[in-house]
């Protein structure tokens, strides 16, 4: 028996358990009611580019994304949790396959559909409501859902991942992620108040490493509002794909240690 | 079963987005941004008030009511007409606040065009005021700048206009106040979409679309999830 057959039972049953019917309906019903109940098609009299972004941002705005973040969030922490809770993951360690293989099957079924779900619903529905914007940007569409989806999405899936395999259980990994996300707008907020305040734009650069898509806002709205103040600080085109970049690697990193530490160091 | 199984998953949810879509399609709108604002026009005077970047997929709908008949025009300035036109505003009056050039640049470019010898005129100075928000500088800036003109109304105290310009403007109420009265003039401007109205006319199609391919997908899955329930 080669490793794909494992890898796909171990995937159906990661499947069967992340989306129990109806949740993953339930979930497509809010994405796709979302996406076009809070579409703004011209936000403040933006045009071309800045008119795109500020329609992705509408589409992927904080409700829906908060619904994708619980989503990833439940599958992440409480899918992988409860396996180490109730020793599901010892009888998945008897599978000819190598640990990094399981997790993998576990983090496609958790993250790679509940993205598939996600960015379908809104590109369909990009599609359906504004053909022409992702016709004429569509690199700026895609460089907003990247921005979009990497923080919070990406890097409290990575953090929550961290948990889970460290306290070994979901609940409190959960609460951790929500919590974390609310933090993350508060102290948005702060770090644009701080650098008003001071007139440096130190902690709006801090800030953009974690959160790049705070980077593309600064960048895009400049271009495309005209007669608003001055930001403190407006990123350069190539320094908001650094930063993009430097989100990702942040991801990366995570997951990088958190496949490590299943593969290696996690003890049932 | 396990084909049976993912293509009746996949068919729950094209049809729980195609509902979603029909959901959507049946939610009132909103009717748009709307603001409203009342003020008082002096005898053989008129008023500007800027309404912010229209597109020809974002227009407006324009309701006036006056206490007698007023002359009712909107402007639209392409952004770069509008900065050369600042610019030439800040080199021709180089100590004037900006604030005027922002708010009033087109009532200032009449202005300076009908008086050019004239100081800029000044809140403190009442004379060079009121001669700007004279209805004779209107009627000779609009005959020197007619392409600017979007719509004009007859004289009347009651009417509603609707506009959705051909490119992206800046779009401006005048109301010209002819007669020898004050008159008392109520504004209300409400914003209209065309793409919110469009997009609920393709959610219709592609719901009419999704809704039965779902449920043709979904429906042996269903039944054979029914069974085995009651199987067991």
């Amino acid at each position: 028996m080669g490793k794909g057959r494992p890898f796909l039972e171990i995937f159906t049953y990661a499947l069967d358990e992340d989306y129990r019917f109806p949740l993953l309906e339930i979930f497509a019903f809010l994405f796709a009611l979302g996406t076009f109940v809070f579409a703004n098609f011209a936000p403040y009299g933006q045009t071309g580019e800045a008119l795109a972004y500020s329609l992705v941002s509408t589409l992927c705005g904080f409700p829906l994304l908060f619904i994708f973040v619980i989503l990833i969030l439940k599958n992440v922490a409480y899918g992988l949790g409860s396996d180490l809770e109730k020793g599901v993951m010892q009888t998945l360690f008897s599978y000819p396959l190598k640990r990094r293989y399981i997790l993998t099957a576990k983090l496609l079924s958790g993250l790679g559909i509940a993205l598939l779900l996600f960015l379908g619903i809104q590109i369909f529905g990009l599609f359906l409501l504004a053909p022409d914007v992702i016709l004429s940007y569509p690199s700026t569409v895609f460089l907003t859902y990247a921005a979009q989806l990497c923080s919070p999405a990406l890097l409290l899936a990575g953090l929550v991942l961290l948990l889970t395999l460290r306290l070994k259980r979901g609940g409190l990994a959960i609460v951790i992620g929500v919590v974390l996300f609310l933090a993350g707008l508060v102290v948005s907020g702060l770090m644009t108040s701080i650098a008003y305040g001071t007139g440096s734009d130190v902690a709006l650069k801090i800030w953009a490493v974690i959160d790049p898509n705070s980077a593309l806002q600064t960048y895009y709205y400049h271009m495309g509002a005209v007669g608003f103040a001055s930001e403190t600080w407006v990123p350069s085109f190539s320094e908001v794909l650094l930063y993009l970049g430097a989100g990702y690697l942040i991801v990366a990193a995570l997951f990088v240690v958190g496949y490590v530490y299943f593969d290696r160091r996690l003890e049932i | 079963m396990r084909w049976v199984t993912l293509l009746g998953r996949i068919g729950t949810v094209i049809l729980m987005i195609g509902l979603a879509l029909l959901v959507f399609s049946l939610i009132p709108s909103d009717g748009g941004f709307q603001s409203g604002w009342g003020t008082g026009i002096g005898p053989e005077q008129y008023m500007l008030e800027e309404l912010g970047v229209y597109t020809p997929q974002t227009g407006l709908q324009i309701s006036v009511e006056s206490t007698d008949n007023v002359h009712v025009y909107l402007f639209g300035v392409n952004s770069v007409e509008l900065d050369n036109w600042r610019t030439l505003l800040r080199e021709t009056y180089p100590d004037l606040d900006e604030m005027f050039i922002e708010l009033w640049v087109v009532p200032m470019i009449f202005f300076h065009e009908a008086y050019p010898e004239e100081t800029p005129p000044n809140l403190d100075d009442p004379q060079t005021w009121d001669m700007m928000w004279d209805v004779a500088l209107l009627d000779k800036g609009l005959q020197t700048h007619p392409e600017i003109i979007l719509w004009e109304s007859p004289p009347s105290s009651t009417f509603s206009h609707e506009l959705f310009p051909a490119a992206v403007l800046d779009i401006m109420v005048i109301i010209a106040n002819p007669s020898s009265n004050t008159v008392e003039v109520d504004i209300n401007i409400k914003i209209k979409e065309v793409a919110s109205v469009a997009a609920k006319e393709r959610a219709i199609v592609a719901a009419r679309l999704l809704i039965p391919i779902g449920i043709a997908l979904a429906i042996l899955w269903l039944i054979l999830r029914k069974v085995k329930k009651s199987t067991f």
